[in-house]
């Protein structure tokens, strides 16, 4: 007997009958898959969004990395050079000082001398 | 061959949409809240799709699933202090051929009033056809609790129906 139809019957005797007719499947909403297959393309449209923006990031996290160590390099560069040039200056200038005083002795002797 | 099975999403979901939907709407009673737990069960299958390894497995999968996240809806619905059924015309939406008969209708509306863990076991045993043991299976319960479960809720529903459907009992 078919739930549709269910005329006035026994007395539940065969409920379980009735109550798996009446708990049939239903039909799904016609559109539902088409919503889902939306979800899901909106979805995997995210996630190439979010894929396209997490490399964009990566890049120019790479590039300040990289500006960043050729700068510090540079830096470093620079600060060995300049290192370079004041220790020579004060070489010369202790060449220069040293020339100087033996200058000055031979000076001082030479004045003792003439005196 | 299950290891060559391979999985064809939007076949699995003309395959079981209506299963899907069906335990969504019965679990919940709205059938607003049913599609779009049956959205997500499907949007998760496709997230678990490589871990699928037959139909069976497919079937047994979106069945649990979908119990699960309609228990989950549910939870959510009472922390919200949201009642069944309240305020619900469920047919709302849907077209003339997707309506009950009055009488699964007013059923599922008993249905909806017996305790939770009845209402799975009447579910999966009158809508899914499953057996006491294969219900136990589906829940991971004992199959002592789902038989319980099974007559427990089946005698209730009984004696509700005879008070509230006495139109379809000979002589009320």
């Amino acid at each position: 007997m078919e739930p549709e139809s269910l005329e006035p019957v026994g007395d539940f005797a065969d409920f379980e009958r009735e109550l798996q007719a009446a708990l049939a499947r239903r039909p799904a909403p016609p559109d539902l898959k088409r919503k889902i297959v939306g979800r899901l393309w909106q979805q995997a449209g995210r996630s190439h969004r979010r894929m396209v923006w997490m490399e964009r990031l990566a890049a120019s996290l790479i590039l300040a990395a990289v500006a960043s160590g050729a700068a510090f390099w540079h830096h470093e560069v620079e600060k060995r050079r300049g290192e370079e040039a004041k220790q020579q200056v004060f070489t010369a200038l202790r060449i220069a000082n040293h020339a100087l005083e033996q200058m000055n002795a031979q000076l001082a002797e030479h004045n003792r001398d003439a005196q | 061959m299950a290891g060559d099975w391979q999985p064809d999403f939007e076949q699995l979901i003309d395959e079981h949409q209506s299963m899907v939907f069906s335990i969504a709407l019965r679990m919940t009673g709205d059938r607003g809240l049913a599609e779009e737990i049956a959205q997500d069960v499907f949007l998760e299958l496709d997230r678990h799709l490589s871990k699928i390894e037959s139909p069976l497995h497919a079937l047994l999968w979106l069945r649990r699933v979908a119990m699960s996240r309609s228990a989950d809806a549910l939870r959510r619905r009472r922390a919200r202090g949201i009642e069944q059924w309240v305020e619900i015309d469920e047919t709302h939406g849907a077209k003339a051929e997707e309506r009950p008969s009055p009488l699964a209708d007013r059923v599922e509306r008993l249905l909806a009033t017996v305790p939770e863990s009845q209402r799975v076991a009447l579910i999966l045993r009158y809508q899914e056809d499953l057996t006491p043991e294969e219900i136990a299976a589906t829940l991971g319960a004992p199959l002592a609790t789902v038989k319980s479960h099974l007559q427990r809720g089946l005698k209730l529903l009984r004696a509700k129906a005879a008070i509230h459907l006495k139109e379809y009992v000979r002589g009320a």
